[in-house]
């Protein structure tokens, strides 16, 4: 499961995935989702809309409050631009909420493609990937989420064979690894 | 102004280089070395082989220089490389000086 079918190029690209596998993917779309949220109040505020400028305004400037993620999860995946602290800062004010937007997209999309096989009960799901660049950037941003979480390094695959079955961590790193597996599928259909 | 003033000032590069900006990829241990590829490619229009050389290059020496531009480029650059999920930042090209 969990492997690609078809191609981009002809349009009929499609992945099968069991049941579990849309809860586990659902699952942590989701936990991404309201992670990537917390700030998600700050582009009702980006609007042409007069009125929402003058809230803005009057509440003050909620640009310059947007400082470096202290989630590490969130520092990978909005990182730094520049290596000078001053310079970073400068520049996430004016960009970090809309890289954060550009991530929600792709994961509320992969998101519609999951849970229609669970919406309609169907035993399995054989879904029509219709953005696979979505699907594959969607998907990159849960590894690294992972990855973060887990304290993934160049050699986690020889610790994740030497587990014993009862590590708590053990189901995470195969999540982990069975999502590096889809993309690689995914990939090699393009 | 002298002419030899004015000539100082037209000879000054610095001010050509400071115009030079690099973005650059940092290694780390999540993202796929395909998906690197793929990301190259789409977002520089690089052919196949070059994307695999600087995938490789950050792969192994830990960066790569991946574009080269205007400070707003870069900061174009680093941002869609960000949006893909890859670990980049820009500088100051400081190996262009003379």
């Amino acid at each position: 499961m969990g492997e690609f079918k078809g191609s981009s190029a002809k349009g009929d690209l499609s992945v099968a995935l069991s049941n579990d596998e849309l809860h586990i993917l659902i699952n942590l779309v989701e936990q991404l989702l309201e992670l990537l949220g917390e700030r998600n109040f700050i582009h009702h505020y980006q609007s042409d809309d007069p009125f929402a400028q003058l809230m803005a305004a009057s509440i003050g400037n909620l640009e310059a409050r947007i400082e470096q993620p202290e989630d590490p999860v969130l520092n990978r995946l909005l990182p730094n631009a520049y290596a000078d602290p001053e310079s970073a800062a400068e520049f996430r004010k004016y960009t970090e909420s809309s890289l954060r937007l550009v991530k929600q997209t792709h994961l509320m999309y992969l998101r519609q493609q999951l849970v229609f096989p669970v919406d309609h009960e169907l035993p399995k799901a054989d879904i029509a990937v219709t953005d696979p660049t979505q699907w594959l950037i969607a998907i990159n941003d849960l590894r690294l989420a992972l990855a973060v979480r887990l304290g993934v390094k160049n050699d986690s695959f020889e610790e994740y064979e030497g587990m014993k079955d009862a590590d708590p961590q053990k189901p995470l790193f195969a999540v982990y690894f069975w999502l590096g597996g889809i993309q690689e599928s995914l990939i090699s259909h393009l | 102004m002298s002419s030899q003033t004015k000539l100082d000032e037209e000879l000054d590069l610095s001010k050509f280089f400071d115009n030079l900006w690099v973005a650059i990829v940092w290694d780390d241990p999540v993202n796929l070395m395909n998906y690197v590829t793929y990301v190259f490619i789409k977002l520089f229009n690089f052919s196949k082989e070059k994307a695999h050389k600087l995938m490789m290059q950050v792969h192994t020496e830990g960066k790569a220089v991946v574009a080269s531009g205007t400070r707003e480029e870069m900061e174009r650059a680093v941002q869609q490389l960000h949006e893909h999920g890859l670990w980049a930042t820009l500088q100051r090209d400081d190996h262009g000086r003379v």
